[in-house]
This record gives structure tokens, sequence and C-alpha cells, in this order.
């Protein structure tokens, strides 16, 4: 026995394996899957766009949130070619000895505003980037820029700007010898210094140039500027570094942009932000830097240098020179003078001229990327890359339900979750103006309410009557400053129609749609002297846009079980209650040795399931803490569990609790979204079709079950109907198979022509599946042997074959409710509206899927959709298809006898001509001209329609009906089945009077005779 | 069955802690699948099926070692030709006027430098062929373990401009079998994007084992029937005169 003992012991590793049946990710998932619906109109914000260095159709854009999108065709469209890692680009870099295959990207947006997200290093590609790998510098953050070896493409240096949010040494100047394999820090300043530019001379790759930016934010501050920000130039391939500043300001710098003219290594540009304002803007150097020259000062040069220090020059001419800014500009004298760039998005970022014709460029902005051919003066938007960044989303329950939020400097919208030929721009309509933020829509009344950055203005709009009125609550007597959150916080209530919340540092309520409001509680935030400084951010620069607005309400959140309970969060770390609708206040916040103090509290959320029970959701990350932080309590926040774990890679900003499964939860992570099926004990990260994008904020439809996810960078991503993940449970992780729940499935009954030509260049949102869903869970991929699914009706006669899932975990196959189409007579043409299948009755009807030997089978119901058409008119419908589908059958058999006979009497002829048999074959031709097209082709070549065409094109525009058919179809159904009737007579006659005996007589000839009908059926 | 049984145990002397060379893995395929020499020694494969894309539409198609092949499509009892290849030209038969016309030029070379020398598996031989495969790394298909290996057969010609011809096959870590492919859409505004097909019911024919159900975004090809080293009837593959 010990022998066996042994044996065992051997395979217990795989056992072990096997045991572990506990599905998490992918295996958990399936084919449950996402879908993007954008929008693109709008796009989102472009960081950095880099083209190929010999093929100008090749153009490669980083964005700030939503990845890495290459173009192939000049810019027309863009594909997204960096899904699987962090979204946030700083830096996208062609190889320029192997341009087609490898691609670094430098993760972690240089721009640096308060909504900016956070990279996690450097990654290369070698295959054109379809694959992608982490080379190091997982906690760079912010990576600006890279540059390669043309002699030698396995020297690469790199940029790092560094940690925004905190003090690190991981800042500075970095070189591989190996490719990337190994880096070593080559130049560093300190560990508030980073490295924002970084190129070489494209004359000689041994002189590089640098600027370094000293700078730091806070959640309440910004600043730009010290005394180590400069200029750095090396003449030894980056081993020294010198201040090149001779002739520039002294003091201290903020950032810098640096660039040199590919025309001439003489020539430098610099923009410079200083301790002076009139010292700020363009300054130019003819001797590669040893002097520079200030040219100008103007508003496009000088503003928001954090945001908009790049300048490019003309690959040809040294002279002309672009700069990124508000609008963009562009100089032709060497910087001398600027013109604004042509009308487009606000917000420029960076530029690229065309390596051919410099008239033409591409240029990226906070609202996408657009192209010109005319020296910047006329910009067309890509309008095929969805990048849009939403803060927020909230949903009605309109069907199909429409999808509400605001997005980073592209105002607010609302648009359909569906819609006929795929969701285009035009579905989407916008409702506010600046940056967006929170829009919700009135549970009964067709009013939206919208907000713009710091709830500067809030929006009640009447969409009825389109009227805008402005509603934000306004000081009263007495009133100390209110300090609105640049997101400022805003809710209504699922229990009082008209009632809205909006925080400052009071939680403010109106209970007439914003026309009064009352202040329900004191000062809920820290109110930190230290924290309230908003209106002096910026450094050297000063920036008040209210970005910096802190110690404020950031969450509300009205119990939908009780509307006294409302729970609070601050952007100071605070979580308050009421149990009392705002007279007494409760500071609840979590004291768990694990949570930071003065965490921010991004979210709150109030169970459906449990008044008691709210999830609390903190973000460090403004802290230079990136770790999650997600919390829940069932007593209303005496105690709280921490129900975040380590399977989550990234700090949290939003958790959805099902309405069904308390056990399941989504959390909305700077990396994704993760769900867990068992209460927080563990999380999958959800990765099908779904990037690794921050996801602000999470919805759940109440009636479609549909999560909705407000991305900050890939737009609006649905799962569509999440149930099967409130089945998942340890009990059928250890099945086979299993058929999860179903409900009653609608038709649903919408026709339309969609989308036109022209739009082939365009976003278009997708579509959820509008068939019956059918879902079940295998614990293994079916790999070997057949496996086959099936509609069948109550008798098991089949209905129709269904194309089957066969993954591990949950599987989704769909059935359109329809059958097969009719077997059409052969003719010369296909016939189109011979390809219609009927669509069956509402009933019940079961699926049945043979996998190897085993059958399983699930009962399934159909319902009609509840629009109006009475059951009669339905019956009607289906009736007469009935009778067309099978008179198109009953001419095809009727064909296929006419062209049997017709074989067998050529073959008579065949032997011996006979006159009597020729005249009867040209009678049967005859014949068979009028029950079908025999010449012709399908397009304009085509025939005159016969009967075939005609009964089919009849059947086709019947059973493609809901409705009733019309007297004008009955009456010409009853002109084709006397046509019909007529030609089966005049074939008879011919089978009775000749045919019949000719079969006697040449009995040798006919022995391959008709198949019965049924079995024509099959053939 | 007891091939399955075979495989299964074979999957069990594959050592854990190893790193994996692209050349096991696709060793271990073709040991599961019928084993390399018998896979050398196809001369031709006929298959038999239904098309279901929407509609259930009958087909058959045939590939041989020389690169002949043809699809034959039956439409309301009409047979229609596609991606025919007599050994000089490549051809279909035109949906809209129901006549015969001849692929492009570079079309046909692109087919020949690939098409006809991945028969019947760009992995047999590959280096041979000029095709060049790569180990990738682990990734998940349909809740499956798969190693990634990584195709490249020869550039091909797309508007006068020589364009990497790049494939993703998925093996089932399991079995060794591959369950995915992703092909990159090598023209158009797709340009660049995969397509995936998704393959399953693996069953055996003339001690070769084949995937009888390909999937590719919402249809489906299944095949009943395989029939090794056909005899093709040579005159199918001859395009008609007009």
């Amino acid at each position: 026995m010990r022998t066996f003992s042994l044996l065992f012991l051997a395979f217990s590793f795989v056992f072990s394996f096997a045991q572990d049946n506990e599905l998490k990710g992918d295996e958990l998932f399936g084919s449950l899957s996402a879908r993007h619906i954008g929008p693109a109109l709008m796009s989102g914000r472009i960081t950095d766009i880099e083209t190929h260095p010999t093929n100008d159709k090749i153009i490669y854009a980083g964005t700030a949130g939503g990845g890495v999108w290459s173009s192939a065709n000049g810019g027309a469209t863009f594909n997204p070619i960096f899904d699987k890692h962090i979204q946030s680009i700083g830096v996208v870099k062609i190889d320029p000895v192997k341009p087609d295959e490898i691609i670094w990207v430098g993760t972690g947006e240089t721009w640096t505003r308060n909504s900016v997200s956070v990279g996690n290093g450097i990654y290369k590609s070698t295959d054109g980037g379809r694959n992608w790998k982490n080379m190091g510098l997982e906690n760079s953050e912010h990576i600006s820029s890279i540059v390669i070896n043309p002699k030698n493409n396995n020297e690469v240096w790199m940029g790092v700007v560094g940690a925004l949010w905190g003090d690190s040494d991981e800042r500075g100047i970095y070189k591989t010898l190996d490719g990337g394999l190994t880096w070593e820090k080559v130049f560093y300043i300190d560990n508030k210094t980073g490295c924002t530019e970084l190129f070489s001379d494209p004359n000689d790759s041994n002189t590089m140039y640098a600027t370094f930016w000293e700078f730091r934010r806070t959640a309440w501050s910004f600043n730009s500027g010290g005394n180590n920000s400069g200029i750095y130039k090396s003449t030894d391939a980056g081993k020294t570094w010198q201040k090149i500043h001779k002739g520039l300001p002294l003091g201290k710098l903020g950032r810098i942009a640096l660039a040199i003219a590919p025309s001439d290594s003489n020539r430098l540009y610099a923009v410079l932000e200083t301790e002076d304002p009139k010292q700020n803007g363009m300054w130019r150097s003819d001797d590669a830097g040893a002097n520079w020259q200030h040219l100008n000062n103007d508003f496009e040069l000088t503003v928001r240098p954090f945001y908009f220090s790049r300048i490019v020059v003309d690959p040809k001419n040294k002279d002309i020179v672009a700069k990124a800014g508000l609008n963009g500009s562009l100089s032709r004298d060497a910087g001398k003078t600027f013109r604004n760039m042509g009308y487009m998005h606000s917000d420029i970022h960076d530029m690229a001229f065309n390596i051919n014709n410099s008239s033409m460029m591409i240029v990226g902005t906070d609202g996408g990327i657009f192209r010109t051919w005319d020296d910047v003066k006329t910009m067309e938007m890509v309008h095929s890359v969805p990048v849009s960044q939403f803060y927020h989303v909230s949903l009605d329950d309109a069907e199909p339900y429409n999808v509400y939020g605001g997005l980073q400097d592209n105002g607010s919208w609302w648009g359909p979750s569906s819609s006929i030929g795929g969701i285009e721009a035009r579905d989407w309509n916008r409702v506010g103006q600046g940056d967006g933020f929170r829009v919700l829509k009135h549970k009964t009344k067709s009013i939206i309410y919208t907000e713009m950055q710091g709830a500067e203005n809030v929006w009640r709009i009447d969409l009825k009557n389109n009227r805008i009125r402005t509603i934000q609550p306004l000081l009263e007597k007495n009133d100390p400053k209110f300090r609105f959150n640049w997101n400022a916080a805003m809710s209504i209530s699922k229990n009082k129609p008209d009632r809205i919340y909006i925080g400052s540092q009071f939680l403010h309520k109106s209970e007439d749609m914003g026309e009064t409001w009352t202040k329900i509680s004191t000062d809920l935030t820290t109110n930190n002297p230290l924290k309230t400084t908003q209106e002096n951010p910026g450094g050297l620069s000063k920036d008040n846009s209210g970005a910096e607005n802190h110690c404020t309400i950031f969450t509300v959140a009205e119990s939908d079980l009780d509307d006294k309970v409302i729970w609070v969060g601050t952007d100071d770390g605070l979580v308050q209650l009421t149990k009392d609708g705002g007279k007494t206040w409760q500071n609840v916040t979590p004291q768990n040795p694990e949570l930071p103090k003065n965490t921010w509290t991004y979210h709150i959320e109030a169970s459906t399931l449990d008044k008691g029970t709210a999830y609390a959701v903190f973000d460090g990350h403004t802290k230079n803490d990136m770790k999650p932080y997600i919390f829940k309590t069932n007593d209303f926040g005496t105690t709280w569990v921490s129900i975040a774990t380590a399977d989550i890679k990234s700090f949290v900003r939003n958790i959805q609790e099902d309405f069904v499964n308390p056990n399941l939860l989504f959390a909305g992570a700077e990396d994704g979204l993760y769900i867990t099926i068992n209460g927080g004990k563990n999380w999958s990260k959800f990765e099908n079709d779904m990037p690794a994008v921050a996801v602000h904020y999470i919805d759940l439809h109440p009636k479609t079950n549909d999560l909705v996810m407000g991305t900050h960078g890939r737009g609006v991503i649905i799962i569509d109907d999440i149930s099967p993940l409130r089945e998942i449970k340890p009990e059928l992780l250890e099945k086979e198979f299993q058929f999860l729940t179903t409900k009653p499935f609608t038709m649903k009954e919408k026709d339309g022509f969609g989308t036109y030509a022209g739009d082939e260049t365009h976003f278009v949102g997708d579509n959820p599946s509008s068939d019956a869903r059918i879902v079940y869970y295998m614990k293994k991929r079916h790999t070997f042997g057949k496996m086959t699914a099936e509609i069948q009706d109550m008798n098991g006669n089949k209905v129709r074959e269904l194309n089957v899932s066969k993954s591990k975990g949950i599987n989704i196959i769909d059935w359109n409710f329809y059958g097969k189409p009719p077997k059409v007579a052969e003719g010369k043409t296909l016939n189109y509206s011979g390809f219609a299948s009927p669509r069956v009755s509402a009933g019940k009807y079961k699926v049945v899927i043979n996998k190897g030997k085993d059958v399983y089978e699930l009962p399934i119901e159909v319902q009609y959709d509840n629009n109006g058409i009475p059951l009669a008119d339905r019956k009607d419908q289906e009736k007469l298809t009935k009778i067309l589908f099978d008179k198109v059958q009953d001419l095809a058999y009727l064909v296929y006898k006419v062209d049997t006979d017709l074989a067998f009497l050529e073959n008579i002829n065949k032997i011996k001509s006979d006159k009597k048999v020729t005249k009867l074959i040209t009678e049967l031709n005859n014949l068979k001209n009028t029950l079908v097209v025999t010449t012709g082709d399908n397009y304009v070549g085509t025939s005159e329609p016969q009967l075939r065409e005609k009964l089919s094109d009849l059947y086709g525009k019947v059973s493609g009906n809901f409705e009733k058919p019309s007297a004008a179809e009955i009456l010409n159904l009853e002109s084709l089945e006397q046509r019909f009737s007529d030609a089966e007579n005049k074939y008879n006659t011919m089978v009775d009077k000749q045919i019949k005996s000719l079969k006697t007589k040449h009995a040798e000839l006919s022995k391959s005779d008709y198949l019965i009908f049924e079995d024509f059926l099959k053939k | 069955m007891k091939r399955i049984l075979t495989i299964l145990f074979i999957t069990f002397s594959v050592p854990f802690f190893a790193q994996i060379t692209v050349d096991e893995i696709l060793n271990k395929y073709f040991e599961n699948s019928g084993g390399k020499e018998n896979w050398e020694n196809l001369n031709g494969v006929k298959f038999t099926g239904k098309a279901n894309v929407g509609m259930e539409v009958p087909f058959e198609t045939v590939q041989t070692k020389d690169g002949l092949t043809y699809t034959k499509i039956n439409l309301q009892g009409k047979d229609i030709m596609q991606n025919v290849f007599d050994g000089t030209k490549l051809w279909s038969t035109n949906f809209m006027t129901q006549t015969p016309e001849e692929a492009t030029a570079e079309q046909t070379q692109n087919f020949i430098k690939n098409d006809k020398q991945g028969f019947p598996s760009p992995f047999i031989n590959y280096d041979s062929k000029g095709f060049k495969v790569e180990y990738v790394g682990e990734e998940t298909k349909e809740g499956t373990a798969c190693y990634k290996v990584k195709l490249t057969q020869n550039p091909i010609m797309i508007d006068g401009v020589e364009t990497p011809s790049i494939q993703f096959y998925y093996f089932d870590k399991d079995n060794f079998m591959p369950i995915m492919s992703e092909i990159e859409i090598p023209a158009g505004p797709m340009k660049g994007q995969l397509a995936l097909t998704s393959m399953s019911d693996y069953q055996e024919f003339g001690g070769l084992f084949f995937p009888m159900s390909l999937s590719m975004q919402g249809a489906a090809l299944t095949f009943d029937k395989i029939e090794i080293n056909p005899t093709i009837d040579s005159t199918i593959l001859t395009m008609p005169a007009q």
C-alpha cells in the first residue's frame, strides 16, 4: 500500500489544483462582457501625439485616461492598442531603428491637473503595439519623455516627472543599455523635482537637453516652481549635465517647455514660467543654448504652464514653431509673433507636423484629436476616439433607459443606452458647459439637474419647454462663504421626487426643485484653515480655477428606505450621519486603524436592502497613498469592517451594492472594475472587453440589472444584466453544467434604418442584445466532442439551431426569436426575401443543449412587446405568415418537380429525339418561366419577377411586420394564390396527360423520381 | 475516448515549474492531435458542414497540400464557389452577377505565400516555410488558462505596401489544443484590430483531431463530416469562361 500512497503523493499537487474550485477573474465571468457606448463626439483629453518617422499614415495618440490609440490611415480613424494596461499616458515613442516593431509608452499623464491619473511605469512593445510588457519604474507615476539612440536602439533614456502628490526618489533621467531590462538613474536633482522634457539633438545623439520642474499638489493646493527648476544640457550622451541659463531670469522657475529645430541644431525654443510675469513666455537660443533672448509673453505663451508646456518646431523650417495653450498658437517668424490656431476644442496639449507636408498637423486637445491641412487655420475633429472622461453617471427609468453624466472640460450630457443602428453622436444631448459632473434626472418630471465646476452654476433644465434656470444655493444674511468642491456633491431623493441636495461645507436641501434652499447641517467638514486657501494656488503662476477647493462635502446619500437617514462624506475624510432628516448629525467616520485620518471620503453607498447598512469608499491618492479603502457598516456607522483586499491593485473611488444579493458588490478602481460575489472576501478584476480604465462612478439599473460605469477615459461602459452573477455561489461551482434563472423574454419590436454612409469614420456605441439571453454555467470549457444548442417547441420540434458558447464559467447564448427560413424554389438568381425567417409566437419553448452524451433542457417563456398591438392582430399576422411560408415551400416543391421532369424529358431526347417530347419540354419550360426567374442576375441585370419573387416578397413583407396584415397584402395574396393554383393545374394536366405515360414508357429513365415533400424539405 | 485519456495523461507529464518553450507547446499539440508525422502525411482534407449566420447555409471546403482549394456554399439550391485556387488562379463567384471573377494579383500572391504553405497547419515545419513562432505568455481565454503563441507568416502586400501577417493562437494549458486564434485585420478602418475565432468540438478523423466547430463574431461553422485525402474533381477548380 505504501507504493500507492507514494503514487498519490506524486499527484498531490495536481489534486490541490483540482480541489480548489474557487473561480476568479476571467474564469468566473466567462462570456459576460462589457459594451462601450462612448460617446466620441466630445472625445477627451489627448496628452501626446507621436508620428512614424517615414510613414505619414501612422500616428499614435496617448490619452489622459483612455490608453494609446493608433491610426494607420493618416488619422481618419484610430483604434485602441493598450487596453490591458493603465490608461493614463505620458508619452508614446517610436523606435527610430525598428519603427514598425518597437514602440515605447511611458505611463502617467504629465499635464498635472487635479484630476490627473497615475501611471505605473514604462512599457515596450516589440510587435508594433500588439503586445506590451512593463519594463520597470512601476512607482514613477508620471513619465514625460523617452529618447532612443538611433544608432543603438537598446540604449534608451527616460525622463521621469515622478510623484505629484508627495516626495519620491523615482524622478529624473534614467538610462538602459539592454533594451529596458535594467535601468540606471543617471541624473537626479531631488525628491521634489522631476524631468518634464528630455530629447537629443536629431543631428547629434550625444547632445541632449532636459528640463526639470519643482512642483507639488495636495488636495487643497498646487505649487509650480522652485530654485531647482531649470534647463540642462549634456554633450556626452547623458553622462554629465550642465544648466544652460545664460540670459535667462534668475530666481525660481516653474514648468519649462523646450524644443529643438530638427533643421538647425543651434535653434532652441523655450517657454518659461518665472517670478516676473514680464519675463514669462517664449525664449530663443540660436547657439544651442549658450545664450537666450526673450521674445514674447503673449497670453497663449504664458497661460497655465503646468497644463500647456509643449512646443513643436516644423521639421523643415526652423522659424515655424507651434505652442500648446488654451487655443494653441503658431509663429512663422521664429517666435517673435504668434497667431491663434483655428477653432477647435480648447486646451491644446500636443501637436505634430506631417513629415512630408508641414501644412498638415495633428493636434491633441482636451476634446480629442484634430487634423488640419492648412497650417492650423481650419481644424477637423477625429470622430472615432471615445476617450471621454466621465466624473459621474446616473440613469433614468425610460425604456430604453438613458445615461446622464458630466465630463472633464466637456460639459454634461445625456444619451440613450440603445438606439436603432447603434448609439451615434447625434443621439447625445448637451446639458451643461465647463467641466460637468453630476447630472440627475427628476424621477417623474422632464427635468434634469446639472452642474459645472465648484457649483458655479447648477442648472435645472426643463426638457419639455427647453428652459434653463440656475438654482445653486446663494448666500443669505450671516452666511459664511460657501465652499463647494470642484466636483460638488449633488443628489436627489428617491423618496421625495422634488427634493434635491447640494453640499458645500453645509448640506443644503430643497423640497421644490431648487427654488428655495435650507441648510440642514452645520459645517460638516474639519473646516481646517490650512486647507481652505484655495484662492492662492499655482505657485509662480496663479491658478485659481477652484480645483483646489477643500474641506467640502463630496458625497451625499439619502437612504432609499428612509428619507430621514442621510449619509454625508467630506473630502477631508469625515463620514456624517443624520437619522432625523438633518436635525442632528453624528460623526461616524470609521476609526479602523488601517484607514489613515483625513482620507478623502469619495463615495457613500446607502444599501437598498437595509437602512442601517452603508458602504464608504476612501481615496488617499491625493495624500500619495494609492491603497484601496472600502468599509461596510451594518449598524448605522457605529462599527465598520474593511472589505477591500489585496486583490484590488489601485485606489478605489466608487462602490455599488447589488439590489438583490448583498454579497455581490462592484468597485470602481483607478485600474478598472472589480467584482466580489462573497461580500468582499475576495475580488476579481473584470476584464472582458473592459480596459484597465479608471472607473469613477457606477450605477445599477433596477429593471434591466445593467451595470453602468462612468469611466474617466473610455466613456460609458455597460455590462448588460449582471443578474447571472447573483447565482454564482460555492454550490454552483461544483456543478458540471447548470442553467441559470431566466425571466420571460420580451420580443422587442423596433424598426429603423440605422446609420448612414459617411458614418464609417465615426464611433458608434454598441447596442445591447435584444435577443433571448440564455445563461448557463460550465465547470470546464467544452473542447472535445460535440456540443450543440437548439430551441424546440414544447413538443420537441426543432425551431432553430443556436450558436453555442463553450467557456468555463458563465456562458451566454442569444436567440433572436426567429425560426428557420422557408425552402425557396431554385431559380437563376437568389431570392433575398426568401432568406427571411418567421418570428415565433409568444409562448413556451425549451432550450436543449446536447453536450456529449448529456442533454440539458431549460423551459423558457417568450412574450410579445407591450406596445398596444392587439393580440388578434398579431395572430392574423402570424397566420398569414404561415400561409405564405407554406406557399413559398409548396412553390419550391412544384419547381423541383418541374425540374425533375425536365431532366427526365431531356434524357429521353438524349437517347432519341422526339418532337412530342421536345414540345413538352418547351411547354414545361414556359410554365417554369412563370414560376421562377430563369435569366438575369442579382442586381441591375435582374429579370422580370415571377411567382417565386412575388410570393417571397409578400412573405418577407408580412413576416417582417408585427401588426395586422393590410387589405392590400391580403388581396395580393389572393391574386398570387390564383396564379399558383392555375400553374399547378396546368402542371398537373401535363403530368396526367403526357408525363405519366412517358414515365411508364421510359421507366428505366425515371428511376429517380421526385422525393416526397417532407424529404424534399430536408434535401 | 482513448485518445482523450491519452491527452490527459500527457498533460500530467508536463513539468509544472519549467518555463515552457514554443516548440514544447507545438510538439505537445501535434502529439495530442494525431502525431506530427500523420499531419505531415496528410495530402488533403474535405470538410462538409453548415454555417450558422442567422440561417443555416450548407457548404463544403477542400484544402490540399498542393495548395488547391475551394469552398462551395449552397444558397437556395444554388452552388456558389468561393476562394477557389487551381494552382495558378484564385477566383470566386460574384454574388450579384453569379459569374466568376479572378482575385487581384496581390491577393493571389498573398494566398500563395501563406495560405498555400499553411496546410495542414502553419505550425508544421514552420521555419522551413519562412514562418516565425514565438511564445508570448499565459493568458486566459474562454475561462481557460492558455499558452499564447504568436505566428508571423510571410509578409503580404496590401495595396502595394508590404504588411506583416500576424496571428495569435491560444493553446489550452490542460491539453495543448488550440482553442482560439486571433488574426490581425490587414486593411480598412479596422486595420490592426483582431478577428477572433474560437475552436471546439475536437473529434478524431483518420487518426487526426480536428475542431468540428468554429465560431467567429456571432457566426459559427460546424463540420458534419471530414474526409481525409479526398479525391478532387479538378474541373471544379477551373475558372469557368464567362
